[in-house]
């Protein structure tokens, strides 16, 4: 369940579930999916990380993404370009 | 209906298809159908960059020093390499230009087309500045049959387009009879197959056909040999990922039937043709790969790594443009060569953050850490 945590500058900040598979990572609003997960231990692949390149494309099963600035790549619906999406919700994800 | 270089039509351009519509007239960029052509366009001329900006000469030293079928894998890629930037450096324009209708899209070929030969240039600054005589180099790729396979392969579905497009333009739509070729049949059907066929084509060639090239060049890099050229390699790589999101615009484009819906229904008719063509250049390049350790492999990569990060990456990229992934590898076998391919020149060390969007001067090789002394970073 997303919730509000109060970190320790007394800031809220919204963090999300991310599930894959059997993994759950816990994501904040702060920065795109994708160094999250690598931080995580999960690989990802990617190559222009700045959404033009569509090798970070990944599934998203259910939940809510968002972009700041409209990425380069077409991404299909039912897909998330995990280098420059912002997670709004819980969400599911399946790589390849 | 023939070519003409300014059509004197009155047409609203913004209700034209990509191709196959109006010749265009007016290039203005002031309102766009399909926006992203004219966004590649900007990202493009930022990339811009010259071969000679690039210092060669510490990669000659190791040249000299690699073991004999190490230069092999070498000199093979890059003739490889130098088919593949033959081929487009002229057929985006040849083929594309005489049936596009709408002006951000023509100047998109162009721009792309031109940076293609930027690639052609900077092979022959890397070949000269690493062998004697350069001629023995390019002369081969003429007679090289491992090289000549993948010719036909790159350029047969051009090929086929421009033919038709000819026939189209001198004689129009009808069934015509060529000499040595007996009858072809014209008609938008066919003309707009070919098309798509040939946009397939050229999309697995950006998506796939470089990769196992860009592999070896990361990996002697990872050795510390051949930075230059590496170098080079990571500013081509950066390119072709921007080629690759042009041709995948342009087939999602069409799938959806938003461009032009007849475009859908051919789409769908060729879904099975187009995954035959990346099954087969998949099959190519693991066959290139056979052949470039065909005398011996290199340190972190053989035959069958390369295979397999062949199938992986063709399921990247079949995904991409919403097609089933058809090889059973799910993980990147050499996930390190992403780290090569990344573009963004701010994450890497100061050496490496002279290559830049932006014209700098010749990057000097010999600097060591003493002239870094003064940097704060
Ligand atoms: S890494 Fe290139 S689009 Fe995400
Ligand atoms: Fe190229
Ligand atoms: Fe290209």
């Amino acid at each position: 369940m997303t919730t509000l945590i109060s970190d320790t500058e007394h800031q809220d900040r919204t963090v999300h579930r991310v599930l894959l598979g059997k993994k759950q990572v816990l994501v904040t609003e702060d920065e795109p999916l994708l160094p999250q997960l690598e931080r995580s231990g999960i690989l990802v692949e990617y190559q222009c990380r700045e959404g033009y390149c569509s090798a970070c494309t990944i599934k998203l099963l259910w939940g809510k993404v968002d972009y700041p600035i409209e990425p380069l790549a077409w991404v299909n619906s039912g897909y998330v370009l995990a280098c420059c999406a912002i997670v709004k919700s819980d969400i599911e994800i399946a790589l390849l | 209906m023939s070519y003409s270089t300014f059509n004197r039509k009155k047409f609203d351009s913004l209700q034209e298809p990509m191709f196959f519509g109006e010749n265009v007239n007016v290039a203005r960029y002031d309102q766009q159908k399909h926006p992203i052509f004219e966004k590649l366009i900007e990202k493009q001329l930022s990339f811009f960059w010259r071969p000679e900006e690039v210092d060669l000469s510490n990669d000659r030293k190791d040249f000299l020093k690699l073991e004999e079928h190490e230069q092999h894998i070498f000199l093979s890629n890059l003739k490889y390499q130098t088919l593949l930037d033959s081929v487009q450096g002229r057929s985006p324009n040849v083929a594309l230009l005489p049936i596009v209708s709408l002006p951000e899209l023509e100047t998109w070929i162009e721009t792309w087309s031109f940076s293609e030969t930027i690639h052609s240039r900077s092979y022959t600054h890397i070949i000269r500045n690493i062998v004697n005589d350069p001629t023995k180099v390019f002369d081969d790729i003429i007679v090289n049959e491992e090289i000549a396979k993948r010719a036909v392969s790159v350029s047969k579905y051009y090929d086929d387009l421009i033919e038709l497009v000819n026939l189209y333009n001198t004689l129009g739509l009808g069934t015509h009879h060529v000499p040595e070729r007996g009858e072809v049949v014209v008609t938008m059907k066919t003309l707009k197959k070919a098309l798509y066929l040939t946009v397939a084509s050229v999309n697995v060639l950006e998506a796939i056909r470089f990769y196992v090239s860009f592999a070896c060049s990361f990996a002697f890099a990872e050795r510390t040999l051949m930075e230059g050229n590496a170098k080079i390699i990571k500013l081509i790589a950066r390119d072709e990922a921007l080629h690759l999101n042009g041709t995948q615009h342009m087939m999602n484009l069409m799938m959806s039937g938003r461009d032009d819906p007849e475009m859908a229904v051919i789409a769908q008719e060729c879904q099975q043709d187009v995954i035959n063509i990346f099954v087969e250049a998949a099959q190519q390049e693991r066959d290139w790969a056979q052949y470039l350790f065909k005398d011996g492999s290199m340190i972190g990569l053989n035959a069958q790594i390369l295979g397999q990060y062949v199938e992986y990456i063709t399921n990247v990229r079949m995904q991409a443009i919403g097609l089933e992934p058809q090889f059973p590898t799910k993980n990147n076998p050499i996930p390190w060569i992403n780290a090569w391919l990344v573009s963004d020149n701010v994450q890497v060390a100061p050496q490496e953050a002279e290559i830049s969007s932006y014209l700098v001067g010749q990057i000097d090789n010999d600097l060591d850490g003493a002239d870094f002394d003064d940097f704060d970073l």
